[in-house]
């Protein structure tokens, strides 16, 4: 793969999609060693910009690039001129003074990572924007699935909650749908827009479509003064995993994926995190390796001078 | 002066460019037609050229007073010289806005010194806020006919209403930006399979729609003139018409020519070249605009010109600035994509681009005819034009086409006894 940037699922096909999975499962195999470090990027430097909270993804991200030996710098956005009102650009042609060879970037506005990219020489890895793309998400989701499905194509995931918001929904559709998994969108007919993919807005309706995952995202709370549906009690009755939702699905054998942190009590009850076949740790420790896999396969262009 | 055009078509609202030779002097049209060299006039080549009137663009920011690091008000009109444009007519969202005599005096006293009629519309409300109406009286003392609070619907029915009935009495026609503000994502975006895919809420044609056939109703019920700016959409091209010929309205509506040649999903990965205000809708919409243009639903075509410096526009797509710039470009864009293709003749352009927008702002038509004062340009349908930021002139090079190469080229620009263009 010799691409420079890594901003979204659209642009990948699906060799390179599979090539990266693949790449990710000797990473994988490492965590069980005692020494859990390959030399890698050696002498590298990964900054992490990060413009919007995150504990998880700029967590994993960290331990990818230290466990591939890299140096790590995080740029402290809370507390950096970003606050006195410098723009992205400049804080761009000041970092590209620092000479990373990686970026990893996470921005509330859609694009932003793309429009970064436009501007550096270093390898842009879009950690999530707006609610456009979260692709290392999407990696993860589908490396995760194939674990417990080798065989993906013709498997069901119905995507379920706030698509219209969620950039988790987009990647992660798009990368099952490369790898030919059949993809249904689920959730508050306000919430969930017409697209390609099968459409349902009833819980039932999308259960009895078969589907061999259920991927519920996190309802996002800071919508409420903007409100989609009546209230979390009503969302958690009308479209969350309830008790007796969860017998239905462990019955059948269906798995359970979320991109975390999870609100307990509104897409899913407490019952479900101990599920056996909940996925949602697997899928935390798979973004370290999906990650690894990633940085590993970017290629900086450090010869050229910025444009 | 005496200038004598050779052999060229001359164009005219009402038929196909015609066969004629155009001779000038000092600044006034002496005799159009076929006709032997005068004797001591300066000859221009004109053979498979069109020789037509100067354009009239009655929808342009020109930034001045406030942003003048996009555009001025003197590089906005040598941006529209360059395109074939004679006289434009500003809208008011400068800084301060156009909402009292002493800034239109202000923005006036700038248009003189330019080499062409710059003419500026007024705000209805006081800085554009929805608020209080603006001193409508005193603006018509200083010269103002064309009310807007372009950039923004007014969001106060009441409020426009009002502005309407007491507008009346000072013979004011109000103009409007439509757009319900609720309905609206964060910025100009159609919504619909692009804006998903791009991940930011879009905007969808029926908050323009809404609001237009709002400020439709408000003027048919006040007896006001209307004028809806920037259409985008079928629906609101039918709303227009419908109201116009089925009611009766005083209703126009004018096209701008990205409206007609380009559609949300020429934004490809986050190009805010592509990103304006109303935002690009679909190919469908582009095929509607175009018909309506040809049936006459549009009483004008205008660019909404509207410069913001490469910085701005090369931030994210969500923070840059709505708007792309028009002047430089829109002739020869017209031109190729829509005479070239025989999509329609110079008579539309002219009609569209320079006779009827004139009228709307109550001004003489510029006619290549006899005994008229000169102002027309001289256009090269077989040349090229390269958009170069240098080759433009606006401060701005925020277009599309920057760089592109089109069919078409604007050769010379006369007014009065000035040449203000020859290539």
């Amino acid at each position: 793969m010799a691409r420079k940037d890594f901003l979204d699922i659209v642009s990948l096909d699906r060799a390179e999609i599979i090539h990266l999975l693949d790449q990710a499962v000797p990473f994988k195999d490492l965590f069980t060693r005692s020494v859990k470090k390959v030399p890698a990027l050696k002498g590298k430097t990964v900054l992490m910009l990060f413009y919007e909270p995150s504990t998880r993804t700029l967590s994993s991200f960290e331990v990818a690039a230290k466990r591939l030996s890299a140096d790590v710098t995080i740029f402290d956005v809370p507390h950096s001129s970003v606050t006195k009102g410098e723009s992205v650009r400049d804080t761009i042609d000041t970092l590209q003074a620092m000479r990373a060879d990686y970026i990893v970037v996470r921005h509330r506005l859609s694009g932003q990572p793309a429009a970064i990219a436009r501007q550096t020489n270093a390898s842009v890895i879009n950690a999530g924007d707006g609610a456009h793309a979260h692709p290392t998400q999407a990696l993860l989701d589908a490396f995760t699935l194939r674990e417990v499905h080798p065989e993906l194509p013709g498997r069901k995931v119905v995507i379920m909650g706030d698509i219209l918001h969620s950039r988790v929904a987009r990647s992660t559709s798009t990368i099952l749908d490369k790898l030919g998994v059949e993809v249904a969108f689920c959730g508050p007919g306000s919430l969930v827009p017409r697209t390609r993919f099968k459409r349902f807005t009833n819980y039932d309706e999308a259960m009895s479509w078969g589907p061999d995952a259920v991927y519920q995202l996190r309802v996002q709370k800071e919508r409420q003064d903007a409100p989609f549906y009546p209230s979390d009690r009503e969302y958690h009755a009308v479209y969350g995993i309830t008790e007796e939702r969860l017998k239905e699905i462990s019955d059948k054998g269906i798995y359970v994926m979320h991109p975390g942190p999870v609100n307990r009590g509104v897409e899913l009850c407490d019952a479900v995190l101990d599920y056996d076949r909940c996925l949602i740790s697997q899928q935390v420790e798979n973004g370290i390796a999906t990650r690894m896999a990633v940085l590993f396969g970017l290629k900086p262009d450090l010869k050229n001078e910025p444009s | 002066m005496n200038l004598f055009l050779q052999g060229g078509e001359v164009a005219t609202e009402d038929e196909a460019p015609r066969r004629a030779d155009v001779w000038i002097v000092d600044g006034v049209i002496k005799k159009v037609g076929v006709s032997d060299v005068p004797e001591g006039a300066r000859v221009i080549d004109c053979a498979g050229k069109i020789v037509m009137p100067g354009m009239f663009d009655a929808h342009v920011h020109f930034r001045e007073p406030g942003q003048e690091k996009k555009e001025t008000i003197l590089d906005g009109t040598e941006a529209a010289i360059n395109g074939g444009i004679t006289g434009v007519v500003m809208m008011p969202n400068t800084s301060p806005s156009v909402d009292s005599p002493t800034v239109v005096k202000r923005v006036l006293d700038q248009g003189v010194k330019c080499r062409i009629p710059v003419l500026t519309s007024a705000c209805i409300t006081v800085d554009r806020a929805g608020h209080e109406m603006a001193p409508i009286a005193g603006l018509k003392e200083a010269g103002i006919l064309m009310l807007t609070d372009d950039g923004d619907a007014v969001p106060n029915a009441a409020l426009l209403k009002r502005a309407m009935e007491y507008g009346k009495e000072f013979d004011m026609f109000f103009a409007s930006h439509c757009e319900d503000p609720q309905l609206c994502g964060p910025r100009a975006l159609n919504e619909g399979p692009v804006s998903y895919r791009l991940g930011i809420q879009g905007t969808p044609a029926l908050a323009e729609e809404i609001c237009m056939d709002r400020d439709i109703r408000l003027a048919h019920a006040t007896g006001a003139t209307l004028h809806i700016q920037h259409v985008s959409s079928a629906i609101g091209m039918e709303t227009i018409r419908w109201w116009r010929d089925e009611r009766g309205a005083k209703v126009s509506g004018e096209v701008s020519p990205h409206h007609l040649m380009f559609a949300d999903e020429d934004i490809g990965d986050y190009d805010t070249h592509y990103k304006m205000n109303p935002p690009l809708r679909t190919r469908e919409d582009n095929a509607a605009l175009l018909q309506g243009l040809k049936n006459g639903v549009f009483r004008i075509i205008a660019t909404d010109h509207a410069p913001h410096t490469d910085f701005e526009k090369s931030q994210a797509f969500v923070d840059a600035p709505n708007g792309i710039t028009g002047l430089d470009t829109a002739l020869v864009s017209l031109h190729d994509r829509f005479i070239v293709t025989g999509e329609f003749g110079w008579d539309l352009i002219v009609k569209r681009y320079s006779a009827e927008p004139r009228r709307m702002m109550r001004l003489e038509v510029a006619e290549v005819s006899e005994g008229n004062s000169a102002d027309l340009i001289v256009f090269d349908p077989d040349k090229e034009t390269t958009f170069t930021k240098d080759f433009m002139k606006s401060r701005s090079s925020n277009t599309p086409f920057l760089d592109k190469t089109l069919k078409g080229s604007v050769e010379m620009v006369v007014l009065g006894d000035e040449i203000l263009l020859e290539r």
